[in-house]
C-alpha cells in the first residue's frame, strides 16, 4: 500500500511539474505583441491625453472603460471607432495589471494587481480636476468594478456618475473553474481557441494561476453581494447581460439585481440581450461574421451608454 | 364538533405518521431514520434541509431530502432561494462496524427562484443526478452521523441548464433512527 501511495505522489509530482506551454510567434502571448496602450498612453487614457483639462473639459463625461480576464483594450476599440469625432464625452480605455503583455507577466500577476491600473487611472482623473467620471466594465473588468463598489473605495473619493456591466461574471458558466485549486497545479494551464485576429489581443494560454486569482475574485464579489452593496450616493448603474453566455452564466445578472441597491434603495436596471456572444459589445476578429442582430445590440447599448454620460 | 386550529391537526398528523412509521420498521425488521443534512457547495451556497432513510436491508438504503439554501445561505442575505427534491440509494460497505463507508446516487430536481420578470428568459430548473460517498458512524444510542462528498453531473453550463448548479458538494447528515433495531 506504501508503495502504490510512493508511486501515486511521484506520479502526481512529475505531471505537476514543468508545466509551461509552447508559446510560438503568432500569440499576445510571445511577447511581441505588447499592447498599443503601454507604447501610447495618450491614445488610450484621458489623463495621458489631457492631464490639465479646461474648467469645460473637466466637467464633461470621462468614461473609464475596462476589458475582461485574458483580453487587452482591444476589447473597447470598437466603442471608441462608434464614437468618433463625438466630443461630447472622452473614453479612457484602462489596460489591467499583468494583461497585453506577456505569458509570464500574466502568470505572475494577481487579480489585485489587475485592478491597480483603474484605480491609478481614476485617482489621476480625480488629481486633475474631473469630476464627471464614469465606468464601463466588460466581464471580469465588471467583477474589478464591483469589489470597488463594495469595498466602499468611493467614500473617500469622487462619486462614479454611472457604472455600464457588461456581461459581468460572479457565475462562470464553466463550473470547472470551481475545481482549479485541485486541477490547476496538475493541468498547470488552459488554452482558448482564439481566432487568428484574436491571438494578438487575447491571451492563448491561461495559466492555472490566474484561473486561481479569477475563481477569487468572483468568489469575493459573489459573497459581497450576497451580504448587499449599497452604491455612492449618485451613481446609477445598469447590466447589460448576454442571456445565452458560455462564459459569464446569465444567472449573474440575478446576483448583481439582488445584491446592489442605489442610494436611494433602488435595484440596478438589468437588460437581457438575446445573444450568444460572451461580451456582445465587441464584435471585431469573431469566429462567425456578426450577424445583424448583434451588430443592433452593440449599436444600441453604446448609444444607450453615450446618451446617459451627456445627459 | 370542537373547532381544532390547522396547526394542531398538522402536528397530531405528524406523530401518527411517525408512529406507524416505527410500526411499520419493527414490523418488518428494517428501520427508519429522519435528520437533518446540512450541504455546503463548493463556490457556492449552503443548502440545508431534512432527509429521512430507510433501510431496505443491510447494505441497501432508499432516501428523501430536501435542501434549499432558504434554510441556509438565503437567510437574512441576497443569495438566491433554491430548492432541491432529492431522492437517493445508497450502498452501505462493512454494514455490522459502527463505522460504515457508502455510496450513494440521487436523482432528483432543482428550481430556482430568480424574483424578476427581467430573468423570465433564463432557465431555473433542472434535473438532478449526483453522486457521493462517504462515511456513516452509527452510535450506540439511535443517532447515526453521515459525511460525504459529492459530484453533481448535471450543472448549468451558460448555454443550458441553471446557472447556479454547481458541481461538488460536500455534506453532514445527522440522523435519527425512529426504530432503533438491527436488520437481519
Amino acid at each position: 500500500m506504501k508503495k502504490f501511495i510512493l508511486f501515486t505522489l511521484s506520479i502526481l509530482m512529475l505531471i505537476s511539474c514543468n508545466k509551461e506551454p509552447e508559446i510560438d510567434s503568432s500569440m499576445l502571448d510571445s511577447g511581441l505583441y505588447f499592447d498599443q496602450s503601454i507604447y501610447q498612453p495618450e491614445k488610450y487614457l484621458v489623463s495621458a491625453s489631457v492631464p490639465a483639462p479646461t474648467p469645460a473639459q473637466a466637467v464633461s463625461p470621462v468614461i473609464i472603460a475596462i476589458h475582461g480576464y485574458g483580453a487587452t483594450t482591444f476589447e473597447w476599440d470598437e466603442f471608441r471607432t462608434w464614437k468618433g469625432s463625438r466630443t461630447d464625452f472622452s473614453i479612457s480605455q484602462v489596460l489591467l495589471g499583468g494583461h497585453g503583455r506577456d505569458y509570464q507577466s500574466f502568470k505572475n500577476s494577481t487579480w489585485r494587481d489587475w485592478r491597480e491600473p483603474i484605480v491609478t487611472e481614476f485617482e489621476k482623473l480625480e488629481k486633475a480636476g474631473y469630476t464627471n467620471i464614469s465606468f464601463a466594465g466588460s466581464s471580469t473588468g465588471s467583477t474589478l468594478i464591483l469589489k470597488l463598489l463594495a469595498e466602499g473605495y468611493f467614500d473617500s473619493h469622487i462619486k462614479p456618475r454611472h457604472v455600464f456591466l457588461i456581461d459581468p461574471i460572479i457565475i462562470p458558466a464553466n463550473k470547472t473553474l470551481t475545481l482549479v485549486g485541485v486541477l490547476g497545479p496538475i493541468i498547470g494551464y488552459t488554452k482558448v481557441d482564439n481566432t487568428a485576429g484574436e491571438e494578438k489581443y487575447y491571451y492563448h494560454y491561461r495559466p492555472y494561476e490566474t484561473l486561481q486569482q479569477l475563481r477569487d475574485i468572483i468568489n469575493e464579489v459573489r459573497i459581497d453581494l450576497q451580504k448587499g452593496v449599497t452604491l455612492p450616493v449618485g451613481t446609477t448603474l445598469k447590466v447589460y447581460k448576454s442571456d445565452n453566455d458560455d462564459v459569464a452564466d446569465a444567472a449573474s445578472a440575478v446576483l448583481i439585481h439582488k445584491g446592489i441597491v442605489s442610494s436611494t434603495g433602488n435595484a440596478p436596471e438589468i437588460a437581457m440581450i438575446p445573444s450568444k456572444l460572451h461580451v456582445f459589445t465587441r464584435l471585431n476578429h469573431r469566429e462567425n461574421t456578426p450577424a445583424s442582430s448583434d451588430i443592433a445590440n452593440q449599436t444600441k447599448a453604446f448609444s444607450e451608454m453615450a446618451y446617459v454620460l451627456i445627459k | 364538533m370542537m373547532n381544532y386550529k390547522p396547526g394542531i391537526l398538522k402536528a397530531l398528523g405528524l406523530i401518527i405518521v411517525l408512529q406507524l412509521v416505527c410500526q411499520f420498521s419493527f414490523g418488518q425488521v428494517h428501520t427508519f431514520e429522519a435528520g437533518f443534512r446540512l450541504q455546503k457547495t463548493v463556490d457556492l451556497y449552503y443548502e440545508n434541509g431534512i432527509s429521512g432513510q430507510y433501510h431496505l436491508t443491510k447494505r441497501i438504503t432508499l432516501g428523501a431530502t430536501y435542501l434549499s439554501s432558504r434554510l441556509g445561505s438565503a437567510i437574512g442575505s441576497n443569495a438566491i432561494k433554491q430548492d432541491n427534491f432529492l431522492l437517493s440509494g445508497s450502498w452501505m460497505f462493512r454494514p455490522k462496524k459502527p463505522l460504515k463507508p457508502f455510496v450513494r446516487a440521487n436523482l432528483g430536481y432543482f428550481i430556482a427562484d430568480y424574483e424578476s420578470d427581467v430573468f423570465k428568459s433564463l432557465t431555473n430548473t433542472s434535473a438532478i443526478a449526483s453522486l457521493d460517498a462517504g462515511l456513516a458512524y452509527s452510535f450506540k444510542s439511535p443517532l447515526r452521523l453521515n459525511l460525504s462528498l459529492g459530484y453533481n453531473a448535471i450543472t448549468g453550463s451558460g448555454a443550458k441548464g441553471a446557472g447556479t448548479l454547481y458541481p461538488v458538494f460536500y455534506q453532514t447528515s445527522i440522523f435519527w433512527n425512529l426504530a432503533k433495531r438491527k436488520s437481519k
